[in-house]
């Protein structure tokens, strides 16, 4: 019988681990966790498809996922629609943005791409907080209590849990699918020297600017599953760029531009906002950023590969210690 | 005629680093340029790369303008290029660099592997398939560019110094390959400093100076003529075919 490799076999016992994680932690506040943990791998690995596999990076992913939290609730709100029929009109608004946002800075070399996401953004975030149409700084409300099981309203966190996990496991699924064809090459060969691939035949635009509408549906339908599960959302928590840079610095710290790197930076990154929240309450408002700030350092300075690259270089330490032994 | 670029000319600002170059080369022909460091041989190479739009003249490959074609498009019609520096995907293996030259001319993964394993085993790169391109050595980097682009299957190459920096045996070794891609049929184009390798492998040689072709003809004719001397090779050079 072939043998698992340790990697493999890790991340058997860690969707195994998943799927029980419900039943065995039934307590709220480790539910809370679990589900934010989800969402948080959702939108780093959506970011993954065009920050890390195309190394175009975007500093503004909330906008894709603002766009996504809002669209549900606008709905829900003006024409009493359940909060699920607005997660296509927000993939949609995300795709046209994509496809704004891209078309112009894609063509240039440079830092252009992520100096335009961060501005847009933030423009969108302002220009949200005073609009009234879409709540201005209150924001959207969704159904208090469920009309029915399409207004996806649960009392517990489990029925999100699963959800949310289904939808882990298809945004993985597609992603590891592009890593094996044409377009997954195409990526990482842009990513590495984008000179280079254009002299091979690689059509770096399209390449791009299909990697970022990916990108932009799987952020949005983040933001369309947070605003629904919690049943809120304003323009900090949809637009703001503690949402971005949260993306951005899961990713990095597991491993950019891998399959299960933003999975396993999620994993670090939520238990420890969580702890740091419950240990140090409301005193403790601005310390994610003191904590953002010092995983970026530590990643910059001792890892820019991210912990999965760190794994792999462990394990084959390990391969090649027990082959000369 | 496989390429005909007339009039050729590239300015930056009022620095003008080619001065209406004319090429004309037939299928099966190997090309040398060569100059002194600044004469603009590199610029009008990236030109006929499409990597530089040129400010006045006329590229034809073929049969087709592709004077404003994107660097892409090149690919697409049978223009590979290597690069100076060697410029390959250093987070991916010997293999996988190979693979996106061929996915041009084959989609599919497995088609597209296959035939990047043949080109590996043609370059010499066998032994390394596996490994990361950031572990190769410069010789093997550029050797692994020119598999890159073989395996795109260009009917034209363009190397770019791609056998500059290597040791004598390295550079024998890189003369046979070069000679074997000859043989399948590839017309080249060479920029090179090196001397041997142009009187060896080419059998007409453009000298560019200041922007200015000031000669062309066969290598040994080249290397006799006193302007040519004079800008780039210097009265010490002793003329001699490998």
């Amino acid at each position: 019988m072939k043998r698992l490799s340790p990697t493999r076999l890790g991340i058997a016992v860690f969707a195994v681990g998943l799927l029980l994680y419900p039943l065995v932690f039934t307590n709220p506040f480790y539910l809370d966790i679990g589900v934010t943990f989800l969402l948080a791998a959702i939108s780093a690995s959506a970011w993954n498809i065009v920050g890390g596999y195309a190394g175009q990076i975007s500093v503004g992913h909330s906008m894709f996922f603002g766009l996504g939290a809002y669209a549900p609730l606008l709905f829900y709100q003006l024409l009493g629609w359940p909060p699920m029929a607005g997660i296509p009109i927000g993939i949609a608004a995300s795709v046209v943005l994509a496809i704004i946002i891209g078309m112009p800075t894609f063509r240039l070399t440079g830092h252009y791409f992520s100096m335009a996401t961060i501005a847009v953004a933030e423009l969108i975030r302002i220009f949200t907080g005073t609009w009234d149409f879409v709540g201005a700084a209150i924001g959207l409300q969704g159904p208090a209590t469920a009309r029915g099981w399409w207004d996806l309203t649960f009392r517990g966190e489990t029925p999100y849990y699963y959800i949310f996990l289904g939808v882990l496991a298809a945004l993985l699924f597609i992603t590891h699918t592009i890593e094996r064809r044409r377009f997954g090459y195409y990526l990482r060969a842009i990513k590495a020297r984008e000179r280079a691939a254009r002299s091979l035949g690689v059509p770096v635009l399209q390449i791009k600017m299909q990697a970022l509408m990916l990108s932009a549906i799987f952020t949005s339908l983040a933001g369309s599953l947070y605003a629904i599960k919690t049943g809120f959302i304003d323009p900090e928590s949809g637009f703001g760029i503690l949402v971005s840079v949260q993306m951005v610095i899961i990713a990095a710290l597991g491993g950019a531009g891998t399959l299960f790197g933003p999975v396993f930076g999620a994993l670090i990154l939520i238990p420890l906002q969580s702890a740091t929240n419950t240990w140090f309450g409301g005193g403790g408002s601005g310390l994610t950023y003191i904590l953002y700030g010092g995983i970026i350092v530590l990643i910059a300075r001792f890892e820019p590969g991210g912990l999965f690259e760190l794994w792999h270089r462990v394990i084959a330490k390990y391969r090649s210690r027990r082959d000369a032994a | 005629m496989l390429l005909e670029a007339r009039d050729v000319s590239k300015s930056f600002g009022s620095f003008r680093a080619v001065a209406g170059a004319n090429l004309f080369i037939e299928e099966g022909e190997i090309v040398g340029l060569i100059g002194p460091n600044g004469a603009g041989k590199s610029t009008f190479f990236n030109c006929l790369a499409g990597d530089m739009p040129v400010t006045t003249g006329q590229i034809i490959f073929d049969g087709h303008d592709i004077t404003r074609a994107s660097p892409e498009a090149h690919a697409r019609i049978g223009i590979g290029r290597t690069f100076q520096l060697p410029a390959t995907f250093e987070d991916m293996t010997v293999l996988e660099n190979v693979m996106v030259g061929a996915f041009l001319r084959y989609p599919h993964r497995d088609d597209a592997r296959e035939h990047a394993r043949k080109i590996i085993e043609l370059t010499g790169l066998a032994a390394h398939a596996s490994n990361w391109a950031r572990s190769l050595g410069t010789p093997g980097r550029k050797r692994l560019e020119i598999a890159r682009v073989l395996a795109s299957k260009p009917r034209l190459m363009l190397l770019d110094e791609s056998l500059a920096g290597l040791t004598p045996a390295e550079l024998r070794d890189a003369i046979s390959l070069v000679k074997r891609i000859h043989e399948m049929g590839i017309t080249l184009v060479i920029v090179e400093h090196i001397m041997e390798v142009i009187m060896t492998l080419t059998r007409r040689v453009l000298v560019f100076n200041q922007g200015h072709v000031i000669a062309s003809g066969k290598p040994e004719d080249v290397v006799r003529d006193p302007a040519v001397i004079a800008a780039y090779l210097g009265h010490g050079h002793v003329p001699r075919r490998g």
